[in-house]
């Protein structure tokens, strides 16, 4: 299980010789300068095809909700209307980008980008493979929370400096409810620091195997409530609908960015995809066994005994596999979220609240205490361990 | 070379955010400051290895507190003019000369203080003394339930508190 990127590289000897061919040509030692690249590089494209992520999120939201209407949905521009999220950002940069006079005109330029800013730190802990992960930090989720948080400082703020009623009612209701859905989703995660026994998104996977019944979900009953908490949770931090109301449409014009114009308000959006993508990402890393892939392919040593690759290649392999396998569940999840977002009504602002403090948190301190007594009295086995050793015992203590 | 880079740009962010914040007339404008101040104090303590202090810094201070003071400066009009209708300065006490004579000399005292209590902390351990530990988190979690236990429950019960006491406040009351 190699931690980060550049830890996946350097098991490589090519990746080695390069370095050494490196140092030979600069004259000092090129590790770090390597190391730098190759984050630069990672980084780099990590965020750019994530802000692709989040452009064809929104076509994939016009055409699922299409498919749900019994529409059409776009279809005009590229095959099946594929590029109408390029004509989208074509028309908001060539759009006349408008300030409010009233306005707070640093906040007013700084919120879209703290959004913005929020949602790309993020991608710095998600664990797309074992070998495409930025970052494997000690601490991967709750650095992720921390910075996801500056989502909610960006709401407010927006709703703030815009100066106007539509855009504060939205901003506060966008706040209020980030950081009150911060409880259960932080609590929902927790149980999962207390099984895995870490909080990087490495012990997550690492904890889990690649089919359902060795995943968090299926760990053992409170876990599996504690899926469901997370994404009710996940649902409202990322403002999706039926959580929808700090831009709710018939109340609010369009909520905390209706002052907003072109590419500002494009930027609150792409923010909201791409924040979806990632959160969706953490569920399916928390709960759904991430990027394992069953039968342990993704470590590729099966290709190589079998098939007689060589070992760079059958690595490679297994990490296309295990990439699969992580996108295969979030872009799931990030179906059944568009799919829950056509499908509910939105609700009232103080079913919000009520949701959040009287149902999910104490619904999500009940897991943990639950899932603190399982791991405690089973040392950690999952509910099949446990039930395969009693049946298995039982049957034995049947014959004697 | 990386961390001394970090140290930099995360001490820059520290001051100039904390100087931002001093001499802002907004007070919308202060608490953003504010928030970059303490993302510069998250990064001193990446900068020196404490990821958890680094990544709570970053869930309680930009999650929580910074939203919180932003919510209660709107709601109580304090970005508005700072002098009322009468063209009375509303917060006159501040930034006089008393203010400042006072204000840096308990800084002094404040920080000799500060400086006297923490010399006791300020000792390297050898390797060894300490048990090793993979990660901070594992050490702080160790640390709270073992030696600080007791101050760990205090402020627990002290959170408690104040938590019952805000209920007890914003309760309607009947009649």
């Amino acid at each position: 299980m190699s931690p980060s990127l550049n830890e996946y590289l350097n098991q490589f000897e090519g990746h080695q010789k390069v370095i050494a061919t490196v140092t030979e040509v600069l004259g000092f030692d090129a590790t770090g300068l390597m190391t730098f690249i190759v984050f630069f590089t990672g980084a780099f494209v990590v965020v750019n095809v994530m802000a692709l992520v989040g452009g064809l999120g929104t076509y994939a939201e016009r055409k699922i909700s299409a498919d749900i209407q019994l529409r059409q949905g776009p279809n005009r521009v590229g095959p099946y209307g594929l590029l109408q999220f390029l004509a989208d950002g074509v028309k908001m940069i060539m759009k006349e980008d408008i300030f409010p006079a009233q306005a707070d005109k640093t906040l007013f330029n700084l919120a879209p980008l703290l959004a913005l800013i929020g949602v790309f730190a993020t991608l710095a802990v998600v664990p797309f493979s074992s070998g495409l992960t930025l970052a494997n930090l000690n601490v991967g989720v709750f650095y992720l929370i921390g910075v996801s948080s500056l989502v909610g400082v960006a709401v407010f703020l927006g709703g703030y400096s815009a100066n106007s009623k539509w855009s504060m009612l939205g901003g506060m209701r966008g706040a209020s409810q980030i950081i009150s859905y911060e409880v259960p989703v932080t609590i929902s995660i927790l149980t999962i620091v207390l099984i895995s026994g870490g909080m990087s998104f490495g012990s997550f996977v690492g904890g889990q195997g690649g089919f359902p019944h060795e995943w968090y979900i299926f760990h053992n009953p409170f876990t599996f409530i504690g899926f469901f908490v997370f994404f009710v949770g996940m649902l409202a931090e990322t403002n999706r609908a039926p959580f929808d109301l700090p831009e709710a449409e018939s109340e609010l014009v369009s909520g905390y960015h209706t002052e907003y114009t072109g590419m500002r308000f494009g930027l609150f959006a792409l923010a909201e995809y791409i924040e979806v993508f990632v959160l969706c990402g953490v569920a399916a890393a928390a709960f759904l066994g991430g990027y394992r892939v069953p039968f342990n392919l993704g470590d590729g040593v099966v290709f190589v005994e079998k098939l007689g690759l060589p070992p760079i290649i059958g690595k490679n392999i297994g990490q296309v596999l295990q990439l699969g396998a992580f996108l295969t569940k979030t872009l799931f999840l990030y179906y059944v979220v568009i799919w829950v977002r056509w499908t509910f009504p939105r609700i009232r602002v103080d079913q919000v609240m009520t949701i959040c403090w009287k149902y999910l948190t104490p619904l999500a301190l009940f897991n943990l205490v639950g899932v603190t007594i399982w791991v405690f009295a089973f040392d950690g086995h999952s509910i099949w361990d446990v039930l395969g050793h009693m049946l298995s015992s039982g049957s034995g203590g049947g014959h004697h | 070379m990386f961390e001394n880079t970090l140290f930099f740009l995360s001490a820059t962010l520290t001051i100039v955010g904390a100087a931002g914040v001093v001499f802002s007339k907004n007070l919308m404008h202060a608490c953003v400051l504010l928030l970059g101040s303490l993302f510069g104090i998250a990064g001193l303590y990446a900068t020196i290895g404490a990821d958890f202090l680094a990544a709570s810094q970053l869930v309680i201070y930009a999650g929580g507190v910074v939203i919180l003071m932003l919510f209660a400066v709107m709601l109580t009009g304090g970005s508005a003019d700072s002098s009322n209708k009468f063209g009375i300065e509303k917060i006159p006490g501040m930034g006089s000369t008393k203010t400042y004579v006072i204000a840096g000399f308990s800084v002094l005292v404040i920080s000799f203080t500060i400086l006297k209590l923490m010399a006791n902390f300020m000792k390297s351990y050898k390797a060894g003394e300490l048990p090793a530990f993979s990660s901070t988190v594992e050490e702080i979690g160790t640390l709270l339930v073992t030696d600080h236990v007791l101050a760990f429950e205090i402020s627990s019960i002290l959170l408690l508190g104040a938590l019952v006491g805000a209920a007890v406040i914003a309760r309607p009351r009947k009649g």
